[in-house]
């Protein structure tokens, strides 16, 4: 599962033939989504794995040799294009990050490579995370292989572009693949650490895969941000192995757990910090933003479904390992400030991908404060919330980037009327941002579990559930005005046309919104199957979160009868959706204080009887929700709360 | 209490919810005309209104505007079902929300200058009343031991000594969701104003009726979660007066008040509401109330 990609991806990169590449990203995808059902199927979890102590040499040669290749590329960068904050600070915390290490490596530990047993270690939350990997990842995969020719062929009619650079995209895109399996299933830090470095390398070449100098400028800041975390990555590991555990092997440490051993708390918060700036939590949520430059497969597959949950799966993972401290407490609040503030930015976005960008920052906030909530509901609500958000958020990207191959915009004013241009694909996207934000969808349900779980646990929870409550009123808010341009239109009329469709695009979305609508009726099999384990092998008592009596989930306090609520909202949606068709006869123009031309023409009669066109638009607050007000704010309250993080910690 | 009879009251409550809201409506409109000076309709003038609009000439800008009527009617009968049969309280505000949703979703399909403007600040009115009404569940929750609105009547005691700051951001949260003075940014009574009539610009006929029989199912549901705070205990039928006598507040603050705009509504409820609710679960926990 790790290899087979990596393997791939090289040859990815060797051939030159469009169609042999397509048909080894097809091949890969196959192999990855049969074998990680299988896997689930027949594995008996927790499995424990060690391979040859060779392979320990090979992780520790390649994680230098990544090391190495930032130093060089921002050295590279400098003489190129002269010095810029950006590569400055790569270069900077690149040293930063692999200095501390190589002296761990090289002068502390008793041999080198250090070995750990188990090397890797695999149970039904690092199946969670394979199952979203193999399975949305290599569909996104597959949706590339049309994308990236559209993409290609555009910007050579625009005559940016010379030669194909889909080679080196393919290989990253499969490479990234088999490193994230690898990163959910490391036990032994030290190959943790390196899956780490190579998903940030993997980023920050997709993001300047387009090698325009503001997207190699964004390239950069991804780069040293994301090195941050690797700088608390290398401390986290010498904190372990001077805790008196005395182990990297992530099982042991987690198992140790705060409350015995209170130096380890250090170490936690600084995974934690890894977990932050790698789900671009504040104050380097920037990053995430920037990375919205790149193709639009990368944005689904990196960006929102597959690497920024790397960083909410670690804080799941060390979670049992901080419960009952005040550094839960403080993620818990931490989670819900991002939350919140993201919200309140999306609203004030008018690019579609930016919007996307703060929404699945917002909802890995919310992981993170159901991970700081640390009771079994919440954790049970994060990896659910973790499931569907990565299924209807790689969704909702991939929507984007096919919309943007119809109108060649990104701007949401751009996409007013979609819904009678391309009734299809604007119908896949209304749903998907429905399964983001109403009632019997998994993103909803998961919410309304946090919830829940929040309620109970004292004091600062009155704090937390403001912030969740506060920021799902603007979560909504900035859904609904989107839509709202989708739905805005004129119906002319005569003939409604449907768009064609092209199977790589619509039929990949259509998998997925299926996966979105049978996960969420099927929740309470889902649970059962796969996230109940996932909790009782971390430590909790799943019988705490949810009971599920036949198909409904019920949690110590309340009851989600899923399927019942589908069925009834199915009906009052679909049927009037699907039924009301106004005939011809029936159709008025909109009210324009009687100043109307005729039906279907949008426009008014002006002064002196001329035909002026009606313009309607969205609403962006930006002079009050503007990232220009907000980012002077929140950039300094992020860094304050990091540092609150440590001395919490230290404490 | 019984399955069947669960049944029972969920359909007797789809009956008379829609007459108890109109009869309410009629009553508004009557006592506001009173203290303005005029004689006002008669009571039964909304029920007359609406089954002229049901026999009026089928007419629309567009099929979304038609869907989002007929849904708006439909999830809000369901919140209030699943109200009645007991149901978790969070999960009938998530459905009501998705229902309240469709309004301005209706509103925004049509391109028209005046529903836009009402539906953007229909979305406004949302951002103010969605976090309190969320938020006061949690008080109820942890008075009640569990969010299902069964739990409240098991609880065997008045909510409302206990939580009577989270009753007041209730009502705020009442006012806004009914659109009533000062929160009535979104729509006006009156059609010469600046917005026309908002988020209903568009609507007419059969489907302006669907809309409002909607909004009456809505304040029957509203009402009734205030009714909540006083359920059991003895004294019953102090939940209706409590819940008739919200109502009677908000027609007063309505007809006393103007219009203000969004950005005070929205600072108002998140800041006044948030924290009368945070007071009420801080006081809960050190166990004063």
């Amino acid at each position: 599962m790790v290899l087979l990609p990596i393997v791939t991806g090289f040859i990815c990169l060797l051939i030159k033939d469009h169609r042999a590449r397509a048909g080894f990203v097809w091949l890969t995808a196959i192999v990855l989504i049969a074998g990680s059902i299988f896997f689930l199927s027949q594995g008996s979890f927790p499995a424990e794995y060690s391979p040859a102590a060779v392979w320990d040499f090979v992780v520790l040669a390649f994680n230098y040799v990544i090391l190495a290749f930032f130093i060089f590329a921002a050295i590279k960068d400098i003489a190129r294009r002269g010095l810029s904050p950006h590569n400055i600070l790569a270069l900077v915390l690149t040293l930063a990050a692999g200095i501390p290490l190589a002296i761990f490596e090289f002068s502390w530990a008793p041999h080198t490579p250090l070995e750990v047993i188990p090397t890797l270690y695999i149970d039904h939350l690092s199946m969670v995370m394979c199952l979203v990997i193999s399975i949305i990842g290599s569909l996104i995969c597959i949706y590339a292989i049309r994308y990236m020719k559209d993409h290609e062929e555009h910007r050579m009619h625009l005559g940016e572009l010379k030669g194909t650079a889909q080679p080196r995209f393919f290989f990253l895109m499969l490479m990234f693949l088999g490193a994230m399996n690898g990163l959910v299933f490391a036990n032994n830090l030290i190959w943790l650490a390196f899956f780490w470095e190579v998903t940030t390398l993997a980023c920050w070449g997709l993001i300047r895969h387009d090698e325009v100098p503001a997207h190699i400028d964004n390239a950069f800041r991804a780069l040293w941000m994301c090195l941050i975390g690797s700088v608390g990555f290398s401390l986290a590991i010498m904190y372990c192995w001077n805790s008196p555990l005395n182990t990297l092997s992530l099982a042991t440490i987690i198992g140790g757990g705060a409350i015995n051993c209170p130096i380890l708390l250090v170490a936690f918060a600084l995974l934690c910090l890894a977990g932050f700036t790698k789900a671009a939590q504040l104050p380097v949520h920037s990053w995430l933003l920037g990375a919205m430059v790149a193709p639009t497969p990368v944005s689904a597959l990196l960006h929102s479904s597959t690497m920024v949950k790397a960083g909410v799966y670690l804080i799941l993972r060390i979670a049992p390992g901080f419960q009952g401290t005040p550094l839960s407490t403080f993620v818990a609040v931490f989670g819900g400030v991002v939350f919140l503030v993201t919200a309140l930015l999306a609203i004030s976005q008018s690019e579609a991908k930016k919007v996307l960008a703060y929404s699945t920052i917002g909802n890995l906030g919310l992981i993170i404060l159901c991970a700081g909530i640390n009771t079994p509901l919440a954790m049970s609500a994060g990896i659910m919330l973790l499931i569907f958000h990565a299924i209807s958020k790689g969704l909702l990207f991939l929507c984007v980037g096919a919309i943007e191959h119809y109108v060649w915009s990104r701007n949401i004013e751009d996409m007013e009327g979609l819904v009678r241009k391309q009734p299809v694909l604007t119908g896949i996207t209304i749903s998907a941002m429905l399964s983001m934000l109403v009632a019997p969808f998994g993103v909803l349900l998961a919410k309304w579990g946090a919830m829940e779980a929040a309620a109970g646990i004292g004091v600062w929870s009155t704090l937390v559930l403001i912030l969740l409550m506060l920021g799902s009123g603007a979560t909504t808010v900035f859904w609904a005005k989107w839509m709202g341009r989708f739905l805005c239109h004129t119906p002319a009329p005569g003939v409604a046309t449907r768009e064609p469709l092209i199977p790589l695009y619509h039929g990949v979305l259509l998998v997925l919104i299926a996966f979105a609508v049978i996960g969420s009726i099927l929740v309470a099999p889902l649970y059962n199957g796969i996230v109940a384990p996932a909790l009782s092998e971390m430590g909790y008592n799943p019988s705490l979160a949810f009971g599920t009596s036949t198909w409904f989930l019920k949690s110590s306090v309340g009851i989600f009868a899923a399927w019942p609520i589908f069925i009834i909202i199915g009906l009052a949606l679909l049927v009037p959706v699907l039924s009301a068709r106004p005939r011809v006869e029936e159709l008025r123009a909109a009210y324009a204080c009687g100043e109307n031309v005729e039906i279907g023409a949008d426009e008014f009669v002006a002064v002196a009887d001329e035909r002026s066109p009606l313009r309607t638009g969205g609403f962006y607050i930006e002079n009050v929700l503007g990232e220009r007000n907000l980012n002077r704010i929140i950039v300094p309250v992020g860094i304050a709360l990091l540092v609150i993080l440590f001395v919490v910690a230290a404490i | 209490m019984t399955t069947a009879w669960l049944i029972i009251s969920a359909v007797i409550a789809v009956i008379v919810a829609p007459l108890v809201g109109g009869l309410l409506k009629g009553i508004d409109r009557k006592l506001t005309a009173h203290m303005q000076g005029r004689i006002g309709p008669p009571i039964l003038q909304p029920f007359y209104d609406v089954v002229k609009l049901l026999g009026k000439r089928r007419i629309a800008a567009n099929g979304f505007q038609i869907a989002f009527a007929y849904a708006f009617l439909a999830l809000i009968v369901t919140a209030l079902v699943f109200f009645v049969l007991r149901q978790d309280l969070l999960v009938v505000l998530f459905i009501l929300f998705f229902g309240s949703l469709c309004l301005p979703l209706g509103a925004l399909s049509v391109k028209s200058p005046y529903s836009q403007f009402g539906g953007h600040r229909e979305l406004l009115q949302f951002l103010a009343y969605e976090p309190i009404l969320l938020l006061a569940t949690i008080p109820i929750a942890l008075k009640s031991r569990g969010f299902p609105v069964s739990n409240i009547f098991e609880y065997g005691q008045p909510l409302l000594p206990h939580l009577w700051l989270t009753f007041i951001a209730l009502l705020v949260a009442l006012a806004i969701v009914m659109r009533k003075s000062p929160f009535d940014i979104s729509s006006s009574e009156h059609a010469h104003q600046e917005i026309v009539r908002g988020v209903i610009t568009e609507y007419s006929g059969p489907y302006l009726a669907l809309i409002e029989l909607g909004h009456w199912y809505e304040m029957a549901l509203l009402l009734s979660i205030l009714g909540l705070f006083w359920v059991t205990g003895g004294l019953w039928w102090l939940s209706i007066i409590i819940g008739l006598g919200s109502w009677f507040i908000m027609l007063l603050v309505d007809n006393a008040s103007a219009r203000l705009n969004w950005s005070w509504m929205v600072k108002f409820a998140w800041s006044v509401g948030t924290s009368l609710i945070a007071l009420n679960i801080l006081f809960i926990n050190l166990g004063w109330m």
